[in-house]
């Protein structure tokens, strides 16, 4: 008990930290699935190659062992960096996987997107490595630094990626709920058709959903790669993965529900590994999973659609 | 007692009451129409019944024995068939393989049977497509022969309309619901619907209860009727009585309008 | 009225009445693929496994080169695999992403009884009834809970189950049991488990490449009967039924719940027979032998040779199986590639005298860059591999940077094309993409076949869906709106 308590803070905050990653790719889960009714399967290898990139602008301004620009520049290149390549792979990902496939049975769209999952993680392994690569986040941020609260030492890191994810998932909520682009979205999430028919165009409705969603994925990659370090190509599958079962928690399709799935399963997970066992995170995710389809197929905050015959 | 009885039915979603207080009863061999404007909840009335969705208060009972709550499969067991408003067949599937399907439920043949194809197996096989060949007939010569093995999607409109009601007969049901069988047809095809109405209970024997908003099928073909609106039944009898009814009227056309005869 | 048994000719009266429409399906354009495989189910399905088994059996009899014999198992093996996967995902209609666990259950199964794991080693014949009863079993108990799901969620609830039994392949290494001293290891986790037993049936070990491919065709055949004879039975038309209109299905008295739980029943039962076979014959297993590029390489198998067709389930087997060893000889492989390229280009861009000069403005462009570029000519083996390498160039030395920059040079020109406004411009700009695209093969996709092979068949997957769902053998399907 006493362990227990007085790890409990630091698991907090790990838990956090990791349900922050999760919460970034379900929004773009929950995003993409409002408004084609599809489980967009590349999404999870979005969020890999944001890792990548992040990893390629740090190795761009590192020369052996230290910066050529300001720690604060390079790690504000490697979000907008990671974000836009992103934004634009999710785009190209819409274009040639999805866009033909809008009326054809939901099989071959997600055979489709199972193929394009699969390329693009092959494609960063053949040319980027098969390997791990690692970030070095101490030569951005000297380990150590944080601060203290209530006893608690929250390292810069991890405070920077918990609020990171709030600030862009707040930038998000007020994108759509306050701006044109949002109503337009929720529009086609409701019935594309009648969206259609009121003006809206739904196709670039439709790629911009996509562009903000692997942006913010990308940022998830980026983040994921500061505080836990080691990226390959394969993590975009097991992330993407939790990132949906994050979204089902809350409820998919409903994005106040991906930020509360996602930081719930972020606990959930880190209080497991904390707490019981290592091995078995990823089989944590996937009970969750089917506990929330079993008990509350809605989800935390979705809403009971009723079908009509 | 009735074949079919409704007694007390009542449905809302969420929050929108369709069906309010519902009662009615269909007597064996009888043509039931129902009628009512849109949005009384006429289909959700054949949706109840057929097992699509659960009342919230009510019974139903077939041949006296409850059937509310029951999977459709179960429903279409204890005799009950029906066609859709919007046509639900197996698109892709043959004309023939269309009905034949319908008839999983009267099919004995157990896993071994199918896996070795034993000769029970494939006299039963014979069976069912004789008998589903036989309903197709019931239409002349529109969906036979040849046409047996095309695809579905390859056939008019009016035939895929047969062809759904064909396939509802393959259930051998004792009640057969028609929703809207008219809908989107000519004057020819509609009086063609009108006497194929009259054949199914003289020939075949079925009891009938069809939605439809031709009066002019409802009027020619009908032993009763019973209209509805907002869910409850609102009047209920010969037709000349209930399209006389001045509730009948308003449901309809508002205070003020006139029914045809 | 018309002859019961000839279609009518088209009458000019006829037209917009109801003959007319009725006989689309003879207008229909069949191509050479449909044509095959109409053919195909023309000829009696008994006849269809005598030619398949005597097709397979020529091999043993005249060739003792063991690779090609695995090769040939291999494919019968892959083909019942995936013929099972064709029950759940190309019949009945259902995404189950996790098929592969029962085929790594099967064969985890059948290690845990035949060998010294755990000291048992039962009768292969009694090992089966319980593989088949286990992989039953389990699909039963996934089917269960996914009986609720929509499609989309059913695939990554079925894809979670198949990840959760690769880590528990994996780490169940030390597991603490209440009625155990120390903790045990319960899988053999990343090191598998090995020297199992041979199959041994009627007295007759197998132990050779020549007896397990008889024990796999043998296998295959009994699967396609399994899927053939269901497939002809109200269980095959309740699936079709509910693939097509699972509400109508239901009202129409077929009890969708208790045919899609028989489907997974079934599918997983097969795979199970095959996990085991498969560990027999490898004599061992390991967690990565049931892991996600196989369960994407059956997807590409049913996908590809049509979902819901048997014949085709064989033609995709055979297909993914030999054209990656193919592509393992460099020379061979970029044959095979710059030809594949050519062929698109002049199958895909009409008139043809455009696709030509596509391929000239590649080749100009390749001269030039040789003339005015240092550095060497990447030529790969012989055949086309060699003959285009001579019109590429690699600045700098190091080829296989030059090779990645070019391939994602490659995707961003693709990506960029598909925003220019004329197909003129779309033309021009194929150009320095095809010879970008030449560089990359030759420097780097081609040296690396393992991963290009999985790159391709992740693009066949994407290219199969936009252009031609219903793969080689499957029927164009229509979908109600």
């Amino acid at each position: 008990m006493e362990a227990f308590l007085s790890q409990l803070p630091q698991q907090l905050v790990n838990g956090l930290t990791l349900g922050g990653v999760y919460a970034l790719i379900a929004l773009g889960y929950s995003m993409v699935f409002g408004v084609l009714k599809l489980l967009n399967f590349a999404h999870g290898d979005v969020y890999m190659v944001g890792a990548f990139i992040g990893f390629g602008v740090m190795s761009a301004f590192l020369d052996g062992a230290a910066l050529t620009a300001p720690a604060i520049l390079v790690v504000v290149i490697m979000f907008l960096a990671a974000m836009a390549g992103c934004g634009i792979l999710g785009v190209g990902v819409e274009r040639i996987a999805y866009r033909r496939l809008r009326r054809a049975p939901r099989i071959a769209a997600l055979i489709s997107a199972l193929g394009m999952s699969f390329f693009i993680q092959n494609a960063v392994q053949l040319t980027l490595s098969a390997d791990f690569r690692a970030y070095q986040p101490q030569l951005l941020i000297p380990p150590g630094t944080g601060f203290d609260i209530l006893g608690v030492h929250i390292s810069a890191i991890r405070a920077l990626a918990i609020v990171l994810a709030v600030v862009l998932m707040f930038l998000l909520h007020y994108l759509v709920q306050k701006s044109k682009l949002g109503k337009a979205m929720r529009a086609v999430a409701t019935d594309p058709e009648a969206a259609t028919m009121m003006g809206v165009d739904v196709d670039r409705v439709i790629v911009a959903t996509f562009f903000v969603g692997s942006a913010l994925a990308g940022a998830a990659g980026v983040i994921t790669g500061l505080v836990f370090i080691r990226v390959w190509h394969f993590m975009g599958f097991l992330a993407g993965l939790k990132g949906f079962v994050a979204a089902v928690i809350g409820g998919i399709g409903n994005i106040p529900g991906a930020m509360l799935g996602g930081f719930i399963l972020g606990l959930v997970e880190t209080f497991a590994i904390g707490f019981v066992s290592a091995t078995f995170r990823d089989v944590i995710a996937f009970a969750v999973l089917i506990l929330v389809l079993l008990l509350k197929p809605q989800g935390l905050l979705g809403a009971r659609i009723p079908d009509r015959a | 007692m009735a074949l079919l009885e409704l007694r007390n039915l009542s449905k809302s979603f969420g929050g929108l009451q369709v069906l309010e207080d519902l009662s009615l009863q269909v007597e064996e061999g009888e043509i039931l129409g129902l009628i009512g404007p849109n949005g009384a909840g006429k289909t959700t009335v054949l949706n109840v019944i057929s097992g699509i969705y659960k009342p919230d208060g009510g019974e139903i009972l077939m041949d006296g024995s409850p059937i509310a709550g029951l999977a459709p499969h179960q429903v279409t067991a204890r005799g009950i068939a029906r066609t859709f408003q919007t046509l639900r067949l197996f698109i892709n599937m043959s004309v023939i393989d269309n009905v034949v399907s319908a008839g999983y439920g009267q099919m004995r043949s157990n896993l071994a049977q199918i896996i070795f194809r034993t000769p029970a197996f494939r006299r039963e096989e014979a069976e069912m497509r004789a008998r589903a060949e036989d309903l197709l007939g019931f239409f002349g010569e529109r969906i036979t022969g040849y046409r047996l093995d095309q695809p579905a999607y390859s056939l008019s409109y009016a035939n895929r309309r047969r062809l759904e009601i064909a396939r509802a007969l393959m259930t051998s049901p004792r009640l057969l619901l028609l929703d809207e069988p008219a809908a989107g047809m000519n004057p020819a095809e509609t009086q063609e619907v009108t006497q194929l109405i009259g054949r199914l209970r003289e020939e075949g024997g079925y009891t009938i209860l069809f939605i439809e908003h031709d009066m002019g099928v409802v009027a020619d073909i009908s032993d009763r009727v019973m209209a509805l609106d907002h869910g409850r039944v609102i009047s209920e009898g010969h037709y000349d009585d209930v399209v006389a009814d001045p509730a009948v009227i308003e449901a309809y056309l508002g205070t003020g309008g006139v029914a045809r005869k | 009225m018309t002859d019961r048994d000839q279609p009518p000719t088209t009458k000019p009266e006829l037209l917009g009445r109801d003959e007319w429409v009725s006989e689309h399906d003879q207008r229909v354009r069949r191509d050479t693929w449909t044509a095959i495989g109409a053919a195909i189910e023309r000829v009696p399905f008994v006849l269809r496994l005598a030619i398949i088994a005597a097709a397979a059996l020529a091999f043993p009899i005249f060739t003792d080169n063991n690779y090609v014999l695995r090769i040939v198992g291999t494919v019968a093996l892959f083909a019942s695999l995936a013929m099972g996967l064709n029950l759940v995902a190309g019949f009945a209609g259902l995404l189950d992403l996790g098929y592969v666990a029962f085929y790594g259950i099967g064969g985890y199964a059948y290690a845990y009884f035949s060998s010294d794991f755990l000291g048992i080693h039962l009768p292969t014949w009694v090992t089966l009834l319980i593989v088949v009863a286990l992989g039953a079993l389990f699909g039963w108990l996934l089917g269960l809970p996914s009986m609720r799901l929509t499609g989309d969620y059913l695939a990554i609830a079925t894809l979670g189950f198949l990840l959760v039994f690769i880590q528990l392949a994996t780490s169940l290494t030390r597991v603490s049991l209440p009625w155990t001293d120390g903790p045990v290891d319960l899988t053999g986790g990343p090191n598998g488990i090995v020297n199992l037993d041979d199959f041994s049936l009627f007295g007759f070990t197998a132990s050779t490449v020549e007896h397990y491919l008889v024990i796999l065709v043998g296998l295959l055949l009994v699967v396609m009967t399994v899927a053939h004879n269901l497939d002809r039975s109200r269980v095959g038309r309740g699936w079709r039924a509910l693939r097509e209109n699972e509400l109508a299905a239901n009202v129409m008295g077929m009890p969708t719940k208790r045919l899609k739980l028989l489907a997974f029943v079934f599918g997983s039962a097969i795979a199970g027979m095959s996990g085991m076979t498969f560990a027999a014959w490898q004599g061992a297993v390991f967690p990565n032998n049931f892991a996600v590029p196989l369960l994407i390489t059956m997807y590409s198998i049913i996908v590809l040779g049509g979902l819901g067709s048997i014949p085709g389930v064989l033609v995709g087997s055979f297909i993914l199986v030999v054209v990656p060893e193919l592509l393992r000889d460099v020379g061979l492989a970029s044959t095979l590639f710059y030809g594949a390229v050519i062929l698109t280009l002049f199958v895909a861009i009409k008139p043809r005298w455009q696709a030509a000069a596509v391929v000239a403005g590649t080749a100009l462009v390749g001269i030039a860059a040789r003339l005015f570029l240092p550095g060497e000519p990447p030529g790969v083996g012989e055949g086309l591999g060699a003959l285009v390498g001579q019109i590429l160039v690699v600045p700098g030395n190091d080829p296989q940077l030059v090779g990645n920059i070019a391939f994602m040079a490659v995707l961003g020109l693709l990506f960029l094309s598909v925003y220019l406004p004329t197909r003129t411009l779309k033309l021009v700009a194929l150009v320095p993409l095809l010879w970008l695209l030449a560089l990359a093969w030759n420097t780097r996709l081609s040296q690396d076949p393992s991963v290009t092979r999985l790159l391709l068949i992740g693009l066949t997957l994407v290219a199969l869906m936009n252009f031609r769902p219903a793969g080689l053998f499957g029927r164009t399907r229509v979908e109600v709106m």
